[in-house]
């Protein structure tokens, strides 16, 4: 049987990829300095909820395709988790062929676009570049080109909508239209199956629409996926929260054969601190769904107005960088980053830190919130804060944050936003009680076909990994697909 | 019949055994148990911080372990330790909400304090849980040489401002018997407006395995003789403290129970004896007590608590003895 690496090789081997990699010396190619993203100016973007890169021009995307050594073992690929033939789509580039570049990106990701704005490529593909592994170099921008290839063929006007299989009749249904269950639906319906989506709230999109802002994902990327699906003949059903407007059980009595739960990790959690129930606290759940879907951030409109001028957000990971610097573009004047540990150790992409500290997000590292204090309506309107050091590592090799005795200091805010990590959506095992999860509650699922404990159930994403990415929970979301395709085979052979 | 009531923390007890925190007083059945049994009072098992550092490491290998589960760059395994305390807590939150509901003796919460940034902030909630009191199991083990007994006795003092300013419900401080200056160490606890010392704690002590050069455990639980240090201290503290004294450590017997008392405990916190001889245990020292107050004609215990504190021994250097020279020069 071939394997993916013969594949890669004989691939590797063709004519136009051998060419290519002649034109050019080694030492040419490692000479040119990694290229660096167009982007609007700090003190411009922070007043405004345009996306901040702006994108490469095509001289800047072949010339650092061009670094790209084309390596005999890529193993930049073995970092990506769908799999993505990165030097081929690199080499297309390179070539001057966009359009079969962003083919190649699609083979394996249904979502290029997004994933190359919104993966840690810092930890995934580029941090297994070989500039980084051996020569100790900046990685060939992977994630930009990969945005590259992406962008050029949606403003092309050539997005190739795949073609589809002769319709089966076969009824699924999909909960939830996040990337793991929207990637679910573009395969199932591309093999023939009638395929709903069920979306608890008015936006499809999940989280790329209520949670990552539209000045690092614009939602017009998204909505051109999901325009696609829906020519392909997926039907989208908002508002309807499956356990509460109809529960798998009455679906499965609609004729629902199969089920995809990806309903992500969209419950919040908090530090259950003294004060932290006054208003103008928010989860960062909450704060980000109200600006990015209620329109709070526009004066025309009556959500309730919460620009505040002393921000504090707490964590460290993306969705903190994301809540921060959407405060700041509210017009916060003091836009605060409390965080336990230090700046090294924030789970958040690298490029988003960095974004945050040159558009004036103060970053309050190793200090922890300890009370929160409100005026007489009830509004925050100050905190305690804790120092901290850091102690003896965990068992993960981090160094665990310990308070500092009699160290604490009061910090003026009038909004905070807690972003502190998620747990998965509880509403859809809660309401199937043979459905078996976790101790971390999230979904089992068999590795392999991503089936749960209960048959014709698949799940994927959020909701079997905990809070994760955008990349892994598409990836789920295919592996699920041929899962479920298998199973449906199998069950209607039987019939 | 003789009265067997007394006063603890501001609470009424039927009688001065309160079942000391540990595994006893776990869940809510065992809890309803001892009720059944006798017990005046319970203490619901140690909130431990340590122990939650235990599942946390327990928790984040397994997430490294199982690919399923994203842990590279996940948000909330970067606080999965406030995640595990707040699970912790809620669990504990829970089990005073039930025990509650369903007890009539008083139910008092215990958290293990090793510094004042710990669980200092939960206290409240313990108390809007409902716990009739709470006691603070104050547990450091002067190990760092580079701290001074200042700083030590210091977090005692910092962890008590803290958490009187946090709850209205009595508190009580377990205190350690490791001190230079034991008797003023109480006595200024007792000043700090608490409602209650509990002396002493007994640590955990490791021993070694010589054969197989490693670490045991030993003496889980106590012997009788080892009440002698508390009768001691109670005695000499009882009428110089301006709050109420708990003996713990070593109390096995009604004749125990009854020494604790005439040194001037208000209650006896009983817990290897319970271990050892079962639930039952509870009626036969109650009996005890009942059958020598009754011998000696006394109706209430206030009557003879503290006869033989300190104060009113006519001996009062015996307390103060430590090498009993003449006794032990007696021994041949
Ligand atoms: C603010 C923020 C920033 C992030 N930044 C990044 C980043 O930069 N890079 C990255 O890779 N990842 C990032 N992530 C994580 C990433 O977005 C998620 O891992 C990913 O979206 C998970 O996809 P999913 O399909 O499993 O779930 P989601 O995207 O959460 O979608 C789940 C959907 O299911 C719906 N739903 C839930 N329950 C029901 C129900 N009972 N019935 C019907 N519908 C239901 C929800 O409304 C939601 O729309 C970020 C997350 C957040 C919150
Ligand atoms: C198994 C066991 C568990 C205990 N757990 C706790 C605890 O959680 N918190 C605490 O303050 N003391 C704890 N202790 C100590 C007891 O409360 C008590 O102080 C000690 O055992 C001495 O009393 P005794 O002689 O009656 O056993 C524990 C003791 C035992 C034997
Ligand atoms: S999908 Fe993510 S990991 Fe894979 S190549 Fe693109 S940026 Fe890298």
């Amino acid at each position: 049987m071939e394997t993916i690496s013969d594949i890669l090789k004989s691939e590797r081997q063709q004519a136009w990829r051998d060419e290519l990699r002649k034109s050019m010396k080694a030492k040419e190619r490692t000479s040119i300095p990694r290229v660096k993203m167009p982007e609007q100016d700090p003190h411009v973007r922070n007043k405004n909820h345009s996306e901040v890169n702006l994108g490469l021009t095509d001289e800047m995307a072949i010339k650092e395709a061009q670094r790209c050594l084309d390596c005999v073992d890529p193993t930049c690929i073995t970092g990506c988790p769908v799999g993505i033939n990165i030097p081929k789509f690199i080499k297309r580039i390179e070539q001057g062929e966009f359009l079969e570049s962003a083919k190649t990106l699609k083979e394996t990701n249904a979502l290029p676009a997004v994933c190359g704005r919104v993966c840690p490529q810092e930890v995934q593909c580029e941090a297994n570049c070989f500039y980084v592994q051996k020569l100790k170099k900046d990685p060939v921008a992977i994630g930009f080109l990969e945005r590259f290839a992406a962008d050029y063929e949606r403003n092309s006007g050539n997005i190739s909508v795949p073609g589809v299989d002769n319709k089966n009749g076969i009824k699924v249904a999909v909960i939830g239209s996040g990337p793991a269950g929207l990637a679910v639906a573009g395969d199932m319906i591309k093999w023939g199956y009638d395929v709903t989506v069920f979306e608890a709230l008015h936006e499809i999109g999940g989280v790329l629409k209520y949670g990552i802002p539209e000045f690092r994902l614009p939602n017009e990327i998204v909505d051109v996926e999901i325009d696609n699906l829906k020519q392909m003949g997926v039907k989208f059903e908002t508002n309807f929260i499956v356990g509460t407007t109809a529960t798998v059980d009455d679906l499965r009595k609609e004729g629902f054969e199969a089920f995809f739960v990806g309903s992500g990790a969209g419950l919040p959690k908090f530090m259950n601190i003294p004060g932290e129930n006054y208003r103008r606290i928010f989860s960062s759940n909450e704060y980000l769904t109200r600006v990015n879907l209620m329109n709070a951030a526009n004066p025309d409109y009556d959500t309730p107005v919460f620009s505040g001028k002393n921000v504090a957000v707490i964590g460290g990971g993306n969705t903190a960088m994301d809540s921060v610097r959407t405060s700041k573009r509210l017009g916060a004047d003091r836009s605060m980053i409390i965080y336990r540990r230090s700046i090294e150790e924030m789970p958040a992409r690298v490029e988003e830190v960095k974004h945050a500290q040159e558009e004036g997000v103060e970053f309050m590292n190793l200090n922890s919130p300890v009370e929160y204090f409100a005026d007489e309506k009830g509004n925050v309107n100050k905190m305690l804060v804790q120092k901290m050091e850091l102690g003896e590592p965990d068992s993960s090799g981090r160094r665990r944050p310990v308070p500092l005795e009699g160290s604490e200091y009061e910090v003026k805010v009038d909004t905070v936003v807690v972003a502190i990590g998620v747990s998965p959506n509880p509403l859809i095992p809660a309401s199937m009680p043979e459905l078996e999860v976790t101790d971390w509650g999230t979904i089992k699922v068999d590795k392999d076909t991503m089936q749960s404990s209960v048959e014709g159930i698949f799940a994927g994403g959020d909701i079997v990994r905990g809070g994760a990415t955008v990349i892994l929970a598409m990836g789920d979301g295919r592996k699920a697909a041929k899962g479920m395709h298998e199973y449906l085979k199998s069950k209607v052979g039987k019939k | 019949m003789a009265d067997l009531t007394t006063k603890y923390l501001g609470l009424s007890l039927s009688n001065p055994i309160i079942i000391g925190s540990s595994g006893l007083c776990a869940s809510v059945d065992n809890i309803l148990d001892l009720e059944k049994a006798g017990a005046g009072a319970v203490i619901l098992k140690s909130l431990f911080e340590e122990q939650i550092m235990m599942e946390v490491d327990a928790s984040l290998r397994e997430a490294y372990r199982n690919d399923m589960i994203y842990s590279a760059k996940s948000e909330s395994l970067d606080y999965i330790d406030l995640h595990i305390r707040e699970r912790t807590l809620s669990a504990y939150i829970e089990l005073i909400k039930e025990a509650k509901k369903r007890l009539m003796i008083p139910l008092i919460a215990s958290i293990n304090c090793v510094s004042s940034a710990e669980w200092t902030n939960y206290a409240n909630r313990l108390e809007e849980a409902g716990a009739d009191a709470l006691e603070l199991n104050i547990a450091i083990l002067p190990t760092d040489e580079n701290t001074g007994a200042d700083k030590i006795e210091k977090v005692y003092f910092d962890i008590i401002e803290k958490i009187l300013s946090k709850v209205k419900i009595p508190v009580a401080v377990k205190m350690s018997p490791c001190f230079t200056n034991l008797a003023q160490m109480v006595k200024r606890l007792s000043a700090t407006g608490i409602n209650g010392i509990v002396m002493f704690n007994r640590f955990y002590t490791p021993d070694f395995d010589i054969n197989n050069f490693s670490e045991k455990s030993s003496n889980t639980f106590s012997a009788p003789s080892e009440s002698g240090n508390v009768r001691r201290w109670i005695g000499i503290m009882s009428s110089r403290v301006d709050c109420d004294l708990a003996a713990s450590t070593g109390v096995h017997s009604s004749e125990d129970m009854i020494k604790q008392l005439l040194a001037g405990a208000r209650a006896v916190q009983v817990v290897s004896a319970i271990y050892k001889n079962g639930k039952e245990h509870i009626q036969e020292m109650l009996g005890g007590l009942h059958r020598w107050m009754n011998e000696k004609g006394y109706n209430t215990i206030e009557q003879f608590r503290g006869k033989l504190s300190q104060d009113k021994n006519e001996n009062p250097s015996a307390y103060e003895r430590i090498q009993f020279m003449k006794y032990f020069s007696e021994i041949k």
